[in-house]
Formats: structure tokens, C-alpha cells, sequence
């Protein structure tokens, strides 16, 4: 053979070669520093000018988040999906992650995408959770991360209030930048009709189903229910916080302030169990479950109200009455309004909504213990300095009085 | 060489155990609740890290000092040199690289998260490799590379440029953008390192195990130069419907379905080359990377109909992914690496060889990877159903726990494969693999094997 075809041969694999090398750096150009510079110029244009970095705290949870490897089946990234989308809320905006170093995307969901995070879990239940998951989510494979705390859900340690420090920034920007940041992102996202029909501007900006919601219609549960599987629901999903026979004790009740309802010791009306299912109780740990399908929530209900305990209601004498409603109306107005709605004035400025009586009725001695001892983490205090025994019994006899039945209509306006 | 073989099967072994235990943990989530270093994530780090540069690191190496010097007729570069490979690779990047990420230091990146400092040994040892190595293909000139030695040259030169993309880029860019670099290395880690050195494996020895040429170099050269061409162009496909400009999206998604048709010519030609070895060879590293063909093919075909909208759509995110990445990595990577590794072992006169345990881990491991494949493939279409349904999360995770159980279950042929190749290869008489050779197919000098091992040009020319 002549030298020709060996140097043709040469020839053709030093231009593969080069040709191989050519790729590599355009798949680095076109695929890496390409989108790097129209990410770079929409997270300028269509983010706010300035994006709130995170506390120091907030940053060291962040390397917690990291090391543990979170992002392996909790992704950071709402894809431009209709699946995604109704799931969690609006797609992630370039800009949203400008502070990400490195990126927490993830690739795998075990867990539910945590883009959206912030605002939608109270603190106190991030720490029941983190300490022992399966106190609170029965069915749930996330590792528990009792190291982070001293032994106790509520006794965290550092590095446990830096991680939810954290969580609770995830989305906040975006959130804390509309609507006139979505307003600004859409004017200057200057892109085409499909595209922004894609970004769903339009859509809402978290749509977590547990986020509580502290006004907002609660639909009509179907009227008919079955107990059996209301019950089985409720073993399943509420037991774990209320107690298997709704005494607030279950196990995830440690560390939640306030602890969670006790629902032996109440009685609730349909509109009352249907508001907290769907809405949730803006404030506490009870997440809204509008994930649910209504005749779901109907049988929870239904569950929850068998649970109640039975309590003779003897009548009340005339003084009692009279003295209750006098000390009603001279110290529990101004949060519980006039006529025991929980819209008086004082109500909208407290962090949860105060009772309306006329949708709930605790046991005489549940509202006896709760004037004597306040409920922790909430603005309700005790009231022993200021009021008698006699005057808390009396009083504790008026709001039972506002009660109107579990079919009661939805009256009233709920603030 | 030796060295390296062992030191695979040692950390194929601890990976192995890494993912066995995180997949129990799906299962018994309590498992090592009180010790941080036994957690699910920081093993999770573990089990791929050492999957990917702990065993098929070793194995890749381990096989270049069998097929470099046949291949080019050249020894590698230094004795000692190599010494320093196996100490940095072992003692400088696995051993601590395990130690941080147990102990929380680590970045949070897929098949990137040996910390920083564990990069530099890396990129260290990866340099080192690429002396002691790549000068023996020089020494005869290019025109006489078999496809193997492209193979290995690729690998040893992309992963040096690739390693630094994947690990460093993403630390000093944000977010998407830094995602964007992110996705690119998920894909070169497979595509640039491990698939050229897979495929410089299996190239290698099917013709050296079956003493027949393959069947076309050019097709070997073509599905060689495609490949380098195209598998870096696929990384965006691991964000697809994400904020990263759509233009970057379709386009790796049409390298994806190109890389598709190359990896059907390059699987073509391989069992082409493989035709009167039988359906199931009796050289047991012929078997090895005959199996590891058939997967390869399988998870390709698979890759690039995952990465179109459609398919992705419904099972991103899902077990699905997983079960294609373990028949990426065990299936076609590690059959490789197990087939190069018995191949060399056979050549051995002093290396013991106890073929009754490899036979075993062939079936084993095989069992284990289909049955692994299926029950996760199917997870993967159950979670995304439900997803899409819009059911109550909780509800994707209680569905998909009988399938976490067959999966862990999985692990027993599994971990009884690995054990039954490392037994395999330090049990048994020494040099039984050589006689079994002997039998079968007769010994053969070097000087024949290599002609087989060049093209047909360089042949023709000689």
C-alpha cells in the first residue's frame, strides 16, 4: 500500500479530532454559557432589583439542606407543566434561584417539590416533622432528623431552626414580589404568546393544598358520608397530631403550640369541620387538605364529630346566666366579638383567628381549663388574676350558650 | 493492575451496601435514625460516588494496564507512576471522599458530590492516568488506533475537560444557569467517561475472546465519532419544561434521539462481531460484556425516548429515571467492567480464578438487573399516574412501596453477585483462568491478538 491513503487516513482523524473538541466546547457554549446569558439577562429584567438574600441562619440551613441531601427526593424546580403547576404553584422564574450557589433542582420527587415551601407549614410543625416524620405523616419514608434536635421536638438545636429558617424562605421572594412583581416578570418577559401561556402567569402563585388560608369559602361537604372510611381517614391522616380518640395527644402533638385541637371535648357544626378541612386554621399547625376529594372530607367530618363526647348540659341558673354575660361582655369582646362570632375588633390584628362560639362548643370543662390556663401559643391567655372562680364558670356557661347545632348555617362573619 | 481489580470489587462491595441500605431505609425509614452519618441522604452520595469512581474507576483502570500495552505494543508509561495513580485514586479520593460525605461535607450535586478538595485529587489522578497512558498511542501514530484506543483516549482526555464543568461550574454560577452546566455533566460523567471506557472494553474483548476480527471497523470509527459528537449535546435533556431557554431544551433532545440511531449502529456492529459465540458465550468475559451490549442498547433506546416531551413528561422525576440510571451504571457500565476485568484475569498465569463463582455472579447479577429494571420502570409509570391524577402526594409514596420491597429484594442476587465475582477472582487455583483459555480456545502470543485489535487499514498496511 502507498503512503496515500495513510496520510487521507491521518488527515480525516485529525479533523475528527478537532471536530470532537469543536463539539465538546459547543456543547459548553450552546448548551452552558448560551442559556447562562439569556438566564442571566430575563433574571435582570424580569426579577425584582433586589432579591432578599438570606439570613445568616437562613444560610446555614441551607448547608444543612445540602449535606443531607434533601434535594435527592425533594426538588427545588416547578416545571412548566400543567401536572406540576396545579400541584405547586407557578413554574420557577430564572430569578428565583439567582442566589442558588449551587442549584438544589434535584432530579428525583420522593417528596413533594419544596420550591414552593415557605408559608405553607407552620415552625413548630417543620420540627415535629424534622424530629420524627412519622408522628406526624403516618405513611411517610423521609429519614428523621432526631440529631438536629436535644432529644425533644420542641427543643431544637441550632442547626434545626437554621434549616427551617431556610424552608421558610423557599418561594418567599417570588410571594413576597407580587403582584406587581408577576405584573413586572410579564411585562418584561417580552416573549411570545405560547411561551407566556406556558410561564402561567395567570395561574396561582402557591398552590399547596395544606397551605392554610385564613378567609376563604369552604365548599359544601356532600351531605351523606361513611364513617367507616371517615374513621379510617382518620387514623390515617389526623391521628397522629388529635389522637386516636381525639384527646390532641397523638404523637406528632409534642413541640405543636398551640397543640392540636382536642375533639373529644368539642362539639363542631358541618361548616365549622368543613372550613378547617379545606381552609385549614391559619396560625396553627392544621394544615388545609384541599387535596382531598369532598366525600373524603365529609367522612373525616363525620369521624371527628363521633368522637365527641357525650355531656349532660343541665340548665344554668339565672344569676349565672346574667353574671356570664356581663363578664362576656366586659373582658371577651374586643377578640371574641359581641355576640360570640370571633369578629370582634381586636380580632383581624391577632396571628389566629379567636373562636366563634356559635360554631364550636368546647365541653364545660375544656372552656373552664382554657379561661384558668390560657392555650399556649395562642393570644388566649389565662384569665385567673382577673376573674373569680365563680365568673369563669358563669362565663364558661355564656359561650357554650352560643352553640346552634351541627347543622347550624354558615351565619356570621368569620374573621 | 492487580491492585486496581481488587480495590474495584472492594468498593463495588461498600457501594453496593450503601445502596442496599437506602434502599431499606425506603422501606424501614427508621433504620439508623440516630446516626447522622447512616442517613439516607449522605449514604445516597456514597452509593453513587462510589458506583462511579470507587468501582468503575478501579475496573476502568485496572483493564487499561491489560489492554493498553497489547493494544499499542507499548508498556505503560511508568511502574511507578501507576503506584501513585492507585494511591491518589484510592487513598486521596475514595477513602476520604466517602469520609466527608458521611461526615456532611459535600455539595448537593448528582454524580458530582464529593466535596471540593476531593475534586482536585481527582483531577489529579485523572491527569496522572492520561500520562501513563495516553503516550503509548502516540508512539505508534494514529492511523493504527483500533477503536479501543480512540475509546480510551477519549475517555481519559473528555473527562479531564468534563470532571471541572460538572464539579466547579455550579459552585460559582447560580441557579438555573448553574444547572444548566449541571445537566451537561450528568450526562458527560456517563457519556464521556464511563460509555468510552465501557465500549473500549467491549470492542476489546470480543474480538481478543472469540479470535475473530469485528465485523467493521468503519462502523466502529463512525459510531466512535458520533458519539463524541453528540454525547455532550444531550445534557439539557435532564431539564426539560424547565426555565432554561427552550431552544437548549430541543435541541439536546434532538442529540438525544441522534445519539439514539448512533448507539444502534454501534450495538449493530458489536453483535455483528458476535456472531458464532452463541447466544450465551462460554468465555465467561465474552458472556460479561455480551450482556453488557444487549443493555446498552436497551438503555439507550430507552434515554433518548425519555428525554422526548411526551415520555418525559410522564416519567421525569420517577422511579423510572432510576431504574434507567442503574441500567446505565450496573447494567451496561458494570457488565463491562466485570467482563474486562475477568478477560485480563484469565490472561494472568499467577491471578487465581474460580470459574464456578463467576458463572454464579453472571446469573445473579443479571437477575438482579432485570428483575431491578422492571419493577422500577413500572413504579416510575404508577408514581407518574398518580402525579398527573393530581391524588394526594402521600399517596404516590404508599403505592410505590411494594415495588421499593422487590426492589430491596434486588438487593440479595445482587450483593450474592458481587460477592461471587470477587471471589471469583481471589479463589481458586492461580492461573486456572489461563488454562481455561488454554482449552477452550488456545493461547495465543500477543503478536496475534494485536492485529485483530487494529483496523483493518493499519492491517493491510503492515
Amino acid at each position: 500500500m502507498s503512503g496515500q491513503p495513510q496520510r487521507a487516513l491521518r488527515m480525516s482523524y485529525v479533523v475528527a479530532s478537532v471536530a470532537g473538541v469543536a463539539f465538546f466546547v459547543m456543547s459548553v457554549a450552546l448548551l452552558g454559557w448560551w442559556p447562562k446569558r439569556v438566564l442571566d439577562e430575563q433574571s435582570r429584567a424580569m426579577g425584582p432589583e433586589y432579591v432578599l438574600p438570606l439570613s445568616e441562619s437562613a444560610r446555614r440551613g441551607r448547608v444543612v439542606y445540602s449535606r443531607e441531601g434533601c434535594a435527592y427526593c425533594h426538588t427545588q424546580q416547578v416545571r412548566y407543566l400543567h401536572t406540576d403547576m396545579a400541584r405547586f404553584g407557578a413554574p420557577t422564574l430564572a430569578w428565583e434561584t439567582r442566589l442558588d450557589y449551587p442549584h438544589l433542582w434535584g432530579t428525583r420527587r420522593i417528596g413533594p417539590d419544596l420550591t414552593r415551601a415557605a408559608f405553607t407549614r407552620s415552625t413548630d410543625w417543620h420540627f415535629a416533622h424534622l424530629f420524627s416524620p412519622r408522628a406526624v405523616v403516618p405513611a411517610s419514608v423521609m429519614p428523621a432528623y432526631a440529631a438536629l434536635f436535644d432529644g425533644a421536638p420542641d427543643r431544637p438545636r441550632q442547626e434545626a431552626r437554621d434549616l427551617v429558617a431556610y424552608l421558610e424562605t423557599l418561594g418567599r421572594a417570588r410571594e413576597l414580589a407580587a403582584p406587581e412583581g408577576e405584573a413586572r416578570a410579564r411585562e418584561a418577559c417580552n416573549c411570545t404568546d405560547d411561551e407566556m401561556a406556558m410561564m402561567a402567569f395567570d395561574g396561582a402563585l402557591n398552590a399547596h393544598p395544606g397551605r392554610a388560608r385564613r378567609t376563604h369559602e369552604a365548599p359544601a361537604l356532600p351531605r351523606s358520608a361513611d364513617l367507616d372510611r371517615g374513621r379510617q381517614l382518620y387514623g390515617e391522616h389526623c391521628a397522629t397530631c388529635h389522637g386516636a380518640t381525639g384527646q390532641g395527644d397523638g404523637p406528632g402533638a409534642r413541640g405543636l403550640r398551640p397543640a392540636p385541637a382536642s375533639l373529644a371535648e368539642h362539639e363542631y357544626s358541618t361548616d365549622r369541620l368543613a372550613d378547617v378541612l379545606w381552609n385549614g386554621v391559619w396560625g396553627t399547625a392544621m394544615p388545609a387538605w384541599r387535596d382531598r376529594r369532598p366525600e373524603d372530607l365529609a367522612a373525616i367530618a363525620e369521624a371527628v364529630r363521633a368522637l365527641t363526647r357525650a355531656e349532660p348540659n343541665p340548665p344554668v341558673p339565672d344569676h349565672m346566666v346574667e353574671l356570664g354575660a356581663r363578664v362576656f361582655r366586659e373582658n371577651c369582646v374586643q377578640c371574641h366579638g359581641d355576640e360570640g362570632l370571633g369578629n370582634g375588633p381586636a380580632a383581624a390584628e391577632l396571628a389566629m383567628s379567636p373562636s366563634n362560639f356559635h360554631r364550636q362548643r368546647p365541653s364545660l370543662d375544656r372552656a373552664i381549663r382554657v379561661l384558668r390556663n390560657g392555650i399556649d401559643g395562642t393570644p388566649m391567655a389565662p384569665w385567673t388574676a382577673r376573674l373569680s372562680d365563680a365568673e369563669l364558670i358563669a362565663v364558661a356557661h355564656h359561650v357554650r350558650g352560643y352553640y346552634e347545632g351541627a347543622s347550624a348555617a354558615p351565619g356570621g362573619v368569620r374573621r | 493492575m492487580h491492585a486496581h481489580g481488587i480495590a474495584a470489587l472492594v468498593t463495588l462491595l461498600v457501594s453496593a451496601t450503601f445502596g442496599i441500605i437506602v434502599a431499606l431505609q425506603l422501606l424501614w425509614p427508621e433504620l439508623g435514625r440516630d446516626t447522622a452519618w447512616l442517613s439516607w441522604g449522605r449514604l445516597r452520595y456514597a452509593h453513587t460516588q462510589g458506583i462511579m469512581l470507587g468501582w468503575l474507576g478501579n475496573a476502568f483502570l485496572a483493564f487499561l494496564y491489560h489492554g493498553v500495552p497489547i493494544l499499542t505494543g507499548r508498556p505503560v508509561t511508568s511502574r511507578a507512576l501507576g503506584a501513585w495513580i492507585f494511591g491518589l485514586w484510592n487513598f486521596a479520593v475514595m477513602v476520604p471522599g466517602w469520609l466527608l460525605v458521611l461526615a456532611g461535607i459535600s455539595q448537593p450535586l448528582e454524580w458530582a458530590e464529593f466535596p471540593l478538595v476531593v475534586d482536585v485529587f481527582v483531577v489529579l489522578a485523572l491527569l496522572l492516568a492520561a500520562v501513563q497512558f495516553v503516550p503509548c498511542f502516540f508512539a505508534r501514530g494514529l492511523e493504527s488506533l483500533y477503536v479501543s484506543s480512540w475509546y480510551i483516549l477519549g475517555g481519559l482526555v473528555f473527562t479531564l475537560l468534563s470532571y471541572p464543568m460538572g464539579n466547579i461550574v455550579p459552585e460559582v454560577v447560580a441557579g438555573a444557569s448553574g444547572a444548566a452546566f449541571s445537566g451537561l455533566w450528568i450526562h458527560d460523567a456517563v457519556g464521556l467517561f464511563v460509555t468510552p471506557m465501557a465500549l473500549a472494553i467491549i470492542y476489546f474483548v470480543i474480538p481478543a475472546a472469540s479470535r475473530r476480527p469485528i465485523y467493521s471497523h468503519f462502523l466502529s470509527m463512525l459510531g466512535f465519532w458520533l458519539l463524541f459528537f453528540l454525547y455532550p449535546l444531550n445534557g439539557t435533556h435532564h431539564y426539560v419544561f424547565s426555565v432554561i431557554p427552550m431552544a437548549a431544551q430541543i435541541g439536546a433532545i434532538t442529540a438525544s434521539a441522534l445519539l439514539g440511531v448512533d448507539v444502534l449502529i454501534v450495538v449493530t456492529n458489536l453483535f455483528l462481531s458476535m456472531r458464532g459465540s452463541g447466544f450465551v458465550p462460554r468465555d465467561l468475559g465474552l458472556r460479561f460484556v455480551g450482556m453488557s451490549t444487549f443493555f446498552y442498547l436497551v438503555v439507550s433506546v430507552q434515554g433518548a425516548s425519555q428525554a422526548q416531551m411526551a415520555v418525559n413528561q410522564a416519567v421525569h422525576f420517577t422511579d423510572w429515571v432510576v431504574g434507567h440510571s442503574h441500567l446505565a451504571m450496573l447494567g451496561f457500565a458494570s457488565f463491562a467492567a466485570a467482563g474486562g476485568l475477568v478477560h485480563a484475569w484469565q490472561r494472568i498465569a499467577w491471578a487465581r480464578y474460580n470459574a464456578r463463582a463467576i458463572t454464579w455472579a453472571f446469573w445473579l447479577m443479571t437477575a438482579g438487573m432485570v428483575i431491578m429494571f422492571v419493577d422500577l420502570t413500572i413504579a416510575g409509570l404508577v408514581q407518574g399516574r398518580l402525579w398527573a391524577d393530581g391524588a394526594p402526594w402521600i399517596e404516590s409514596v404508599q403505592a410505590t412501596r411494594p415495588y421499593w420491597m422487590i426492589r430491596a429484594l434486588t438487593g440479595i442476587p445482587l450483593a450474592g453477585a458481587f460477592i461471587a465475582l470477587l471471589v471469583g477472582l481471589t479463589t481458586g487455583p492461580r492461573g486456572a483462568g489461563l488454562r481455561e483459555v488454554e482449552a477452550s480456545i488456545g493461547t495465543e502470543p500477543v503478536d496475534e491478538i494485536a492485529p485483530r485489535l487494529a483496523p483493518a487499514a493499519a492491517v493491510e498496511a503492515s
